[in-house]
């Protein structure tokens, strides 16, 4: 349905910022995994920020990608932000009980941001 | 506006979980449901329907009504599919349980995010789902 | 939520039980038909008649104002009339009653008025029933208790619509009640604090989410106070919520502090054995309010002049 050209990969510095769309198919969640990963190695980035401000659902299957995703991002040396989550699809998550494995949430793409600055010490 | 107040969409492959996802959002959200209560009901969506393209080994269906009660609204999904069936419901909706080698949270979380749900389900013959979910009409 | 009926407002199922109850049958179905060419004939004169006895009250005048809002209650009253003898007592029936019910409390016309306007309609139909040259005494005595059956069955519906309108209003009241008693407010640029006054029950922590979580999205809050000084006693009910409240605000990016934990509260929550060790925890919201400040690098001095 939604072509490849959907989603796209920004690098910015040594980080990789992806926007995930509003409601990603199966199909779009594999794809921003084999693209992270890509790009990862391809430009050495340390940290990864998934904007999901725009997604309105989040069901076992993308949470169970996100946190293999955080898990693979982490054994090629990364960090992985998930930035600006609805507070609906927070509570929907919870009470479904899902987890995102070793991800750090924050409350919007600046913060996340933040985390990679040198106070935080994480890079 | 006039909703409609039936209707249903079949599950045969992957990209059938969206296309279900989108009716109800639209469905739910035209009959009134609060934000957080779209967000449970199209999660809920997602897990069944893709339990039935995962799982059953067989093409399936969902079916969609909308149910109302003097200052309330209901809606209510039927996920039939022909396909394997679930030899222990119990154990099925256990958390953690599965069979596939994943999380084993969607039956149970489904449980917790809708008002109320009846599995019946016979080896070989198939499976169907049935869960429904309440608020206040508006 | 609760998904049971509201207990005042019957089914169409239920109110054909109800006809049961009065041994309403066919036989005053047919009654009612013979009521029907006289309820036709005197249709008007009844009805201006009683507007006109309406108009006298004050009471009931002041739901009459103006000429228009008149002349559209005197037809429905006619169409009503009519249909009390039309014979058709099905679903539609029952739906209209209903809705008169509810367009009553609406406009806020007491059921007094409601139940003795029945009165006078039965002072001016009755000399029509027994003085009427058609009728026999036995058919008289069956037309005169059809007739107060069907009024009867009328006048519980709408008065059970009443109710039920009545109770709406107070559940949404409980509601708003809810609402006040746990109000989120921002204390600080990037801190929010929530006090919850009395227990924790799951209708209620669902809406205490929402609103918590929406408030630090919108005031872009890292960290939230959810103060339990007002929280008499805990059970694992309460703190699997709370908990579930704490791993919900993770998840947007914020966490909380929770503050007031009294002795008692402690106690309990060690008794149950509920692992609140990830979470940070203050005796009292000032104390709270300096760790939150803290991870937020903000300092607050002393003035050097006081
Ligand atoms: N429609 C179905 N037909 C046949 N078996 C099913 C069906 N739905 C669920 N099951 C069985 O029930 C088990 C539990 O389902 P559940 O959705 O809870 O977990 P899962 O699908 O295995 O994992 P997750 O949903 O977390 O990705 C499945 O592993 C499968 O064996
Ligand atoms: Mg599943």
């Amino acid at each position: 349905m939604d072509g490849e050209n959907n989603l796209s990969v920004i690098k910015l510095k040594n980080i990789l910022l992806v926007t995930v769309p509003d409601d990603p198919g199966d199909d779009i969640i594999q794809e921003l995994q084999t693209k992270v990963l890509h790009a990862i190695e391809k430009y050495q980035s340390k940290g990864l920020i998934l904007d999901i401000s725009s997604v309105n659902i989040l069901d076992s299957f993308f949470a169970r990608t996100i946190s293999e995703t955080t898990q693979m991002v982490a054994l090629m040396g990364g960090q992985t932000v998930i930035a600006g989550m609805q507070p609906s699809v927070a509570i929907t998550a919870t009470e479904l009980g899902l987890h995102l494995g070793k991800a750090i949430s924050t409350l919007d793409v600046d913060r996340a941001l933040d985390i990679f600055t040198d106070n935080f010490k994480l890079v | 506006m006039a909703i409609e107040e039936t209707g249903e969409n079949p599950i045969k492959n992957e990209g059938d979980i969206v296309t279900c996802r989108k009716l109800i959002r639209n469905v739910a959200t035209t009959a009134g449901f609060g934000m957080t209560d779209v967000t449970r009901i199209v999660t809920a969506v997602s897990e069944l329907a893709r339990n039935v393209y995962v799982h059953a080994g067989s093409d399936g269906v969902m079916r969609w009504q909308l149910l109302y009660q003097p200052g309330k609204i209901g809606i209510q999904l039927v996920f039939e599919d022909y396909g394997k069936g679930i030899p222990d419901i119990d154990q099925a909706i256990e958390a953690g349980f599965t069979t596939a080698g994943t999380m084993g949270m969607g039956l149970s979380g489904v449980k917790r995010l809708m008002d109320e749900m009846h599995i019946q389900s016979e080896l070989g013959i198939g499976t169907t789902i049935t869960v429904a979910k309440w608020g206040r009409a508006k | 939520m609760n998904h049971s009926h509201s207990k005042y407002l019957s089914n169409f199922k239920n109110w054909a039980e109800q006809k049961r109850f009065l041994d309403f049958t066919e036989k005053d179905v047919e009654f009612l038909k013979k009521l029907h060419p006289f309820a036709i004939e005197y249709a008007d004169s009844f009805v201006d008649q009683l507007y006109e006895h309406l108009l006298q009250f004050p009471d009931t005048k002041r739901f009459l104002s103006d000429e228009k809002t008149l002349n559209r209650l005197k037809l429905a009253q006619k169409a009503y009339f009519m249909d009390l003898t039309s014979g058709e007592y099905g679903e539609e029936y029952y739906q209209s009653r209903i809705k008169v019910g509810i367009a009553h409390q609406r406009i806020g016309l007491p059921p007094r008025v409601y139940m003795s306007t029945y009165c006078y309609y039965m002072q001016l139909i009755i000399p029509k029933i027994y003085g009427n040259p058609m009728f026999d005494v036995e058919t008289a005595n069956g037309v005169f208790l059809a007739l107060h059956k069907i009024i009867n069955l009328d006048q519980e519906l709408a008065i059970s619509s009443y109710i039920h309108a009545i109770d709406e209003v107070i559940s949404r009241q409980t509601e708003e009640i809810l609402e006040m008693s746990t109000p989120v407010i921002q204390i600080w640029d990037g801190v929010v604090a929530a006090p919850i006054i009395g227990m924790l029950d799951s209708g209620r922590t669902q809406q205490f989410m929402e609103r918590l979580l929406e408030a630090i999205v919108e005031t872009n809050s890292p960290v939230a106070l959810i103060d339990i000084t007002g929280v008499p006693q805990i059970d694992t009910a309460t703190a699997q919520h709370l908990i579930d409240t704490i791993n919900a605000v993770k998840l947007l990016g914020s966490q909380v502090i929770i503050t007031g934990v009294r002795p008692v509260i402690a106690q309990t929550l060690v008794h149950l054995g509920i692992d609140l060790s990830g979470i940070i925890t203050r005796p009292t919201m000032a104390s709270g309010l300096k760790v939150a400040l803290d991870k937020l690098n903000i300092k607050v001095m002393d003035n050097p002049r006081a």
